[in-house]
């Protein structure tokens, strides 16, 4: 060894090891203070994405409380402001009836369906089955504005029935349908195989087993995507806004023309008095407290349901 | 994804109860026959919009997708011209400033919310998120028209304009309204679409590689950047398609902001249009002549495009699924 040290004059075994740690060091700082700057930069993407979105709600409340609590807003209906009495904007009650009752005939539509073929997706292996789920999953990701086309396409100008509260049912129950499907068909293949199979290892018909052992047993699932898809329904605007027509009667009638939330936060806003910007507010904190409202009712749903189950 | 996961686990069930299937019982006979009208709404919904659009395939042929004037020929005694050219064009420049936005910002929040937020604040932010990709897109809408269009008009504009350059490429800004402003309003509002999944998805990545990495020498960025960000990748590019195409179609909040004009220039500050606000801007005067079959000709577009999206996105992740399995 020392001789060896002693004959290798140029570079020893020591300078180069040397060499190694400094040069292992030089790179561990540079990488360290890349990770420190990239850590950095994840803890300002957090910022830029929450910054927006909170200023947002807070602007939201800041302007859309005291329409809520405006004397009338949720019993009058709309008054169009003059130049003499700019703050006359009078209450939303059509659109809230509106909205409930396109939600409420919506639901009716689509939730049997949907609850059916999305049971029949998750039962079947067969060729079709693959179809209807792939339709379904590509439904989920088309854009709404098209439920409003097909809505008037087939209620307007096929069945002749005119712009109503059913034309936009429609709309919202095709918007509906292909979540709802997609929804109970996890919720029904997340139901543990040996269930079925004990149902059918008893004696029971396989259709006896999905409805009486199966079915229960994904019960929370499926009312929980049930309610995600009416939540997501109360806020769409742009399918409905093409065919329910616009009405300042409060009804419930399925054939009249009626009014929506959405549609008239969408209309008051492009308005010029400043009144009916404001309550443009008050819908939209309406529209994201009930959402809100909906979306925990789901959620504490769903937990309480699976500690009952345990 | 939980459905394909558990696919094989259902295909064994499945094999169990296989005598049903040579004797259907009503109750086989129901989910057939409802799941058989389903298919028929789904062929119905193309068919519809394929047929309304139909006269207008036929009188503009190529020009509704490159034609650049919109001009309805009804009262004038003129032929109608329906061009597209701004409608997509306006369609791409605001997805694609969404996207990169929410893409760059997201994954960073996501990264963030996974290996940097203490434990016990980890449930409060998922749920904010979560609430917050349910709020309506109209809400997005009117913030962005009532809040950041004057900010834009009055701060942001004359700023970028004031940048060498900047007016030549990025144009200038009157009203505020503008397809950049329409970028960011969608940005904003597919973020917590795309990271309410992208968090789930970096979530999944197993502790072991994270640990095993670290164990290597490998920095905390080098490991979300080496380790976590590749393993990810099949669920972060869903996330991505998703967040894209409610981009691609949102209606409401980006006619609100984007400013509606037909332009020919488009720059990103100057007002613009796309595809889906088009269709509900122009809506009630369409109503009973030939412009509503060249919006249904805007909305087989559309529909077009999303299910090729679809049928993309769906091949490349099956695609990556089984290089995956392979390693």
């Amino acid at each position: 060894m020392t001789q060896l040290d002693h004959t290798s004059h140029e570079i020893t075994s020591g300078e180069i090891r040397a060499h190694l740690r400094e040069r292992s060091a030089a790179t561990l700082r540079r990488r360290m203070l890349v990770s420190k700057i990239m850590t950095v930069l994840c803890w300002a993407a957090i910022v830029a994405a929450a910054v927006p979105l909170i200023a947002l709600l807070i602007r939201l409340f800041e302007k859309g409380t005291p329409v809520l609590f405006k004397s009338g807003f949720f019993t009058q209906l709309p008054q169009q402001p003059t130049l003499f009495d700019q703050t006359n904007t009078g209450g939303v009650s059509n659109a809230i009836v509106g909205t409930i009752a396109m939600i409420v005939y919506a639901t009716l539509a689509s939730v049997p369906i949907g609850v059916i073929v999305g049971v029949y997706t998750a039962e079947s292996e067969s060729k079709f089955a693959a179809a209807i789920r792939v339709v379904a999953s590509t439904m989920v990701g088309a854009p709404s504005i098209l439920m409003g086309l097909f809505a008037f396409g087939v209620i307007v100008v096929q069945l002749k029935l005119g712009f109503s509260i059913l034309a936009g049912s429609f709309a919202l129950s095709v918007l509906m349908l292909p979540v709802l499907i997609s929804s109970t068909e996890i919720a029904v293949r997340n139901v543990p195989t040996t269930l079925r199979e004990a149902g059918l290892a008893l004696g029971a018909k396989p259709s006896t087993t999905s409805l009486r052992i199966v079915l229960p047993a994904a019960t929370t699932g499926i009312v929980t995507g049930a309610i995600l898809a009416i939540s997501r329904a109360v806020g769409e605007t742009a399918p409905i806004l093409l065919v329910i027509g616009g009405a300042y009667a409060v009804t419930w009638k399925p054939g009249d023309p009626g009014s929506a939330l959405s549609v008239s936060m969408y209309q008051d806003v492009g308005q010029a008095y400043d009144s009916l910007k404001d309550q443009a507010w008050g819908i939209g904190l309406l529209l994201v407290l009930v959402i809100f409202v909906l979306s925990f009712a789901a959620r504490i749903w769903a937990a309480r349901k699976q500690k009952v189950q345990r | 994804m939980v459905a394909t996961a558990n696919s094989s686990q259902t295909a064994a069930g499945a094999e169990g109860r296989s005598p049903s299937a040579s004797a259907r019982g009503a109750y086989e006979w129901i989910l057939l026959v409802v799941a058989g009208l389903f298919g028929i709404v789904s062929i119905w919904f193309v068919g519809t919009i394929i047929w309304q659009s139909a006269s207008t395939f036929k009188s503009q042929g190529l020009y509704l997708l490159t034609g650049a004037n919109w001009v309805p020929g009804a009262g004038t005694g003129l032929p109608s011209q329906y061009g597209g050219r701004a409608m997509i064009f306006g369609t791409i420049e605001t997805s694609l400033i969404a996207m990169v936005i929410a893409v760059v910002i997201g994954t960073g929040t996501s990264l963030a919310i996974n290996f940097f937020v203490p434990q016990k604040m980890k449930t409060f932010v998922a749920t904010v998120v979560e609430l917050l990709a349910a709020v309506p897109s109209v809400v997005y809408g009117v913030w962005g028209m009532l809040v950041l269009a004057p900010w834009f008009m009055n701060t942001v504009g004359p700023f970028l304009s004031s940048i060498p350059g900047g007016t030549a490429v990025l144009g200038t800004t009157v009203a505020g309204k503008s397809l950049l402003l329409a970028g960011l309003v969608l940005a904003v509002m597919v973020l917590p679409t795309y990271v309410a999944i992208s968090r789930e998805v970096i979530g999944a990545v197993p502790h072991e590689l994270v640990e095993a990495s670290l164990s290597l020498g490998a920095t905390r960025w080098q490991t979300l950047w080496k380790t976590v960000l590749p393993t990810a990748r099949i669920g972060l590019f869903g996330a991505s398609s998703l967040a894209l195409g409610r981009a691609i179609g949102e209606t409401v909040a980006v006619s609100l902001v984007c400013g509606g004009v037909v332009g020919t220039t488009f720059k990103p500050l100057e007002p613009g249009v796309t595809i889906a606000g088009w269709i509900a801007t122009q809506w009630g005067e369409a109503v009973g002549s030939d412009q509503i079959g060249a919006l249904f000709a805007l909305g087989a577009i559309l529909m077009v495009v999303s299910l090729a999206m679809s049928v993309f996105s769906r091949r490349l992740v099956a695609r990556q699924r089984r290089a995956a399995a392979v390693v």
